[in-house]
């Protein structure tokens, strides 16, 4: 039993194994860490054939073979996963060493599930924060402290 | 005083970079290692509007527009002859070599008014520009147009394969852009370099897996030509690398 390359903390045979084998990937960060695996592995069937088909042709694959070939792997950080029915966002970084140089990659990647199976469709690299929602409060609301006061009788005096 | 110039093949221009058009890249696959370099233009240069048209035009982060050269390149070391420049100084394809070397030494990617100074040559050429030699740009003009109408037009019926190019990077690699934004800051200008196998996969050419079984062995034969010299440490890791991209991708299919 060897530990995943993921980082999951869990083994490989239980974690990012069966999905490189073919097996489907119960959630969009599953799938991730499978790709990240797939790179460290290797393995870059697994990471062309879950690229959505409209960005498959888009896909570098000397490249990438020659990325996951020359560079050292050394963890994979998930730093926000959300699913909403079938598409989902999973927010991570990865460092690793290349060129003798230390690299760090963080992307917000967008998954989407299609018969059952999640697709990678796109990514943000270095993705800016979102942005920040000003909600106005009207004088005459509920004061959004939950007292049951008006706002104006309340936080907003 | 009217500019003239002879060429006496001193096949001092033969070395280093040599910018190519998209169908002599092509054509010559299998003879020059290929690159992809990028050189900003910026909108007060002169030939900041030509250069729109022949390439792409890029909006940077500090919401200034920049044209983009985007030019198919054999990318030798400067200190590198081309490897058809034979031991008695004349080209081994003169028949077909590429327009660039046509062109020479006229320059399309500049205005047709703006190459008096092109005539000029760099230090160690041997061109012949003394009286004897024929006149050959007068009035801003250049006389015999041939060569360099035939460079500029198939540089202009590329630009929209050069425009998608520039999108499918500008998606893929965003981080291109700040460092367009920096050489653009600079006065002295400057380009980067892109693979050939980015250029091969944005474009979707039903050649890609020929063009990349043409490149590997002459990106390896650079590699290891390359490996010992510490000047050239950025060409070698270039040809390795590049030698490995080509070889994946000539195992396609």
């Amino acid at each position: 039993m060897s530990s995943c390359p993921c980082c999951s903390g869990r083994s490989f045979e239980d974690c990012c194994g069966p999905i490189l084998a073919g097996e489907p990937a119960p959630t969009a960060e599953a799938l991730m860490r499978s790709r990240y695996t797939a790179f460290v592995r290797h393995e870059l069937d697994h990471v062309e054939r879950t690229h959505a088909p409209e960005i498959r042709d888009d896909f570098n694959r000397g490249e990438a073979e020659r990325v996951a070939e020359e560079s050292e792997w050394q963890r994979l950080d998930i730093l926000r996963a959300a699913e909403e029915g079938d598409s989902a966002v999973v927010e991570f970084q990865i460092q690793f060493r290349k060129d003798g140089k230390d690299m760090r990659h963080h992307e917000r990647a967008s998954f989407r599930r299609e018969d059952g199976r999640w697709l990678y469709v796109s990514g943000e690299v270095n993705p800016k924060g979102e942005p920040r929602r000003v909600v106005k409060v009207g004088r005459n609301e509920p004061c959004p402290c939950g007292s049951g006061k008006k706002y104006k009788a309340c936080c907003g005096k | 005083m009217e500019p003239r110039f002879s060429c006496t093949a001193c096949g001092k221009c033969c070395h280093g970079w040599l910018p190519l058009t998209l169908a002599d890249a092509v054509a010559h696959a299998g003879r020059f290692p290929l690159a992809m370099v990028w050189t900003p233009v910026r909108q007060n240069a002169r030939s900041y509007e030509l250069a729109t048209r022949l390439g792409a035009t890029v909006r940077l982060p500090n919401r200034k527009t920049v044209a983009v050269l985007i030019v198919p390149t054999a990318y030798l070391p400067t200190s590198h002859p081309c490897p058809e420049l034979r031991e008695d100084g004349l080209c081994g394809i003169h028949e077909d070599k590429p327009s660039r070397c046509r062109t020479m030494p006229f320059y399309p990617y500049r205005e047709e008014k703006d190459q008096a100074d092109l005539l000029i040559p760099r230090k160690g050429w041997q061109c012949d520009t003394s009286a004897s030699a024929p006149v050959v740009y007068a009035n801003h003009a250049i006389l015999d147009r041939k060569d360099f109408d035939r460079e500029r037009g198939d540089l202009l019926d590329q630009a929209p394969v050069i425009q998608r190019y520039a999108d499918y990077v500008l998606k893929y690699m965003p981080w291109i852009v700040d460092e367009l934004a920096k050489l653009a800051a600079k006065p002295t200008g400057g380009n980067l370099v892109t693979s050939l196998s980015s250029f091969l996969t944005a474009t979707r050419r039903p050649d890609a897996v020929e063009i990349a079984a043409a490149q590997a062995p002459l990106f390896r034969a650079m590699a290891e030509r390359t490996r010992d010299d510490p000047a050239l440490r950025d060409y070698h890791r270039n040809y390795s690398g590049w030698a490995k991209e080509m070889e994946a991708l000539a195992r396609r299919k």
